[in-house]
């Protein structure tokens, strides 16, 4: 389907931490609770519309183990966003960040935009990290902070979206050589052909639905 | 009877899970199954009676006969003991007795297990012996072999594609320590450094297979260079899962019955065979996404069911695995 951007994204994390899932329920629309662990690299898309224009998302789902990391480095370079994901329900998991957090501005461009995402929020009575320490760690590195359930779907189109909006604003401020394709950006086939018809930032999304 | 009652009459009579426990694919051919099946019955009864004679000599004896015997496979019943010999790993569980069961009892080590633990349930969902609810449920088994491991290699300790591998070797071998000790042989000897904590190893292999893609399938290695796409992203699972949970499990296994006896050089034919097999479907991808689904395509679904044909059978074997032999 012709679309006016592509932006590319990353999910990084500690193994576990639910972000094949969190891929899963944003491409298709669904929870699978038993899974094969992501073994390396694994690749999902799905196009939605920002401020009338059609943006397709392709996501890069890595492995979460300290040993990939050699692998799935080189597939910072080229992303546009990153969701740094924790497990709310494991804190060790949030306790990796600050090390997630260093690998990614090390091999990314400066400008990627990165969302901290507390997975697992349906899991309450198992929390260990509150929700407040998350907000904070995010303030703290200039980040965008969402809790989400891949298992209920809670805030799972919203992680995704909001960090396309926010690219897309950079974008809108010329914050981004969209020319340079290392910048996780390609300018579609359709963007000359689009104007303002449509109204605001709505950030419904379109056709769904598996990888492309 | 009409094609589609026939397959469906076909599909019928296909069980629901195969010999090692998987669940057949929804989408499983289960009319060219059958023909399939048919078709090696005799040759496959022929070659078991082959092993057997050659076996009841006793241990298992390196030479080109067996190995040729091996290339065409290795009968389930005889898979454990041939591997254990040719792999050396039997010599290592005979000159250390206990020795697997004395790293269970010795000292714990917190993070490894929890590590493990994580990945039990990951490991083969699609596999009833390897749920919960399974009556000798393979997940601790899993648990102490991959464990064992740990300790005794603590510079590898435990990376995420071992248990798939683990998993695979206790589908073979009933007995925990045997396992134990191939996967020792996999790790520690057949693919050095495939695993630790720079899987060093691993990205050499990956690296030595595009080249040979560069000199032998040129058009997919331009494709891959057009697309910008890693060669670790098409390859990075077949490599660390050894085909496991990648091909299907009886083509899986033949693969591994070669890799035992004959060492990684195995991976690299598999691999470009899988490559040279399904060349013009890959060249048609018109880009980067596309070409590495088309990529997982090849090794499953009604592509896999073509190579698991392929592996079955020795004419076409000898044009597939012998031409494209690099070495």
């Amino acid at each position: 389907m012709a679309y006016a951007y592509l932006f590319k994204y990353i999910i990084i994390g500690d193994t576990g931490v639910g972000k094949s899932c969190l891929l899963l329920q944003f491409t298709d629309k669904r929870f699978q609770p038993v899974h094969d662990l992501t073994i390396g690299v694994e690749f999902g898309a799905r196009m939605i519309t920002i401020d009338g224009k059609q943006i397709k998302l392709q996501i890069w789902d890595t492995a979460g183990q300290e040993s990939f990391r050699s692998i799935t480095r080189s597939y910072y370079r080229g992303a546009a966003g990153a969701l740094l994901v924790y497990d709310i329900t494991r804190r060790d998991t949030f306790n990796h960040l600050t090390t997630w957090l260093e690998d990614a501005r090390q091999h990314s461009n400066s400008n990627m935009v990165i969302m901290l995402i507390g997975n697992k929020s349906d899991l309450e009575s198992r929390r260990e990290v509150k929700k407040e320490e998350g907000e904070a760690f995010a303030r703290e590195h200039g980040l965008i902070f969402m809790e989400t359930s891949a298992k209920t779907a809670s805030n799972v189109e919203e992680a995704f979206i909001n960090t396309a909006k926010e690219i897309y604003e950079k974008i809108q401020e010329g914050v981004f050589d969209i020319n340079n394709e290392a910048n996780g950006i390609k300018i579609g086939p359709q963007h000359a052909a689009t104007n303002a018809t449509h109204t605001g930032n709505q950030g419904g999304q379109q056709a769904g639905g598996g990888c492309c | 009877m009409e094609p589609a009652e026939r397959a469906q009459a076909a599909l019928d009579r296909v069980p629901r899970v195969d010999a090692y426990g998987f669940e057949r694919p929804a989408d499983v051919d289960a009319a060219a199954y059958e023909d399939s099946l048919a078709a090696q019955l005799a040759v496959l009864a022929r070659r078991a009676h082959k092993w057997e004679r050659l076996l009841r000599g006793g241990g298992v004896r390196r030479n080109l006969t067996l190995k040729r015997y091996i290339r065409k496979g290795v009968p389930l019943e005889h898979r454990a003991r041939v591997w254990m010999g040719v792999s050396g790993a039997q010599a290592q569980l005979d000159q250390n007795p206990g020795y697997y069961h004395r790293l269970l009892q010795g000292h714990r080590d917190d993070s490894l297990e929890e590590a493990i633990r994580t990945d039990l349930h990951r490991t083969f969902p699609d596999n009833v012996r390897f749920r919960r609810d399974a009556e000798h449920c393979l997940q601790e088994p899993l648990f102490n072999v991959l464990l064992a491991y740990g300790l005794h290699n603590p510079a590898v300790g435990y990376c995420q594609g071992m248990n798939f591998v683990a998993g695979y070797l206790l589908l073979v071998s009933s007995r925990e320590e045997e396992a134990f000790w191939l996967l020792d042989a996999l790790l520690g000897r057949i693919l050095p450094d495939y695993y630790g904590p720079a899987m060093l190893g691993l990205r050499t292999d990956q690296e030595v297979l595009g080249e040979l893609v560069r000199a032998k399938l040129p058009a997919v290695a331009a494709l891959l260079d057009r697309h910008g796409v890693p060669w670790s992203l098409l390859a990075a699972r077949w490599f660390i899962c050894l085909f496991a949970d990648v091909l299907p499990v009886e083509t899986a296994l033949r693969v591994w019955d070669c890799l035992f006896c004959e060492g990684s050089k195995v991976l690299f034919r598999v691999a470009l065979t899988l490559l040279k097999l399904h060349q013009a479907f890959l060249l048609s991808a018109a880009s980067g996404p596309e070409l590495c689904q088309r990529a997982q395509e090849i090794t499953r679904g009604a592509c896999a069911w073509h190579c698991y044909s392929f592996m079955q059978t020795p004419a076409a074997r000898k044009q597939g695995f012998d031409e494209l032999c690099p070495f």
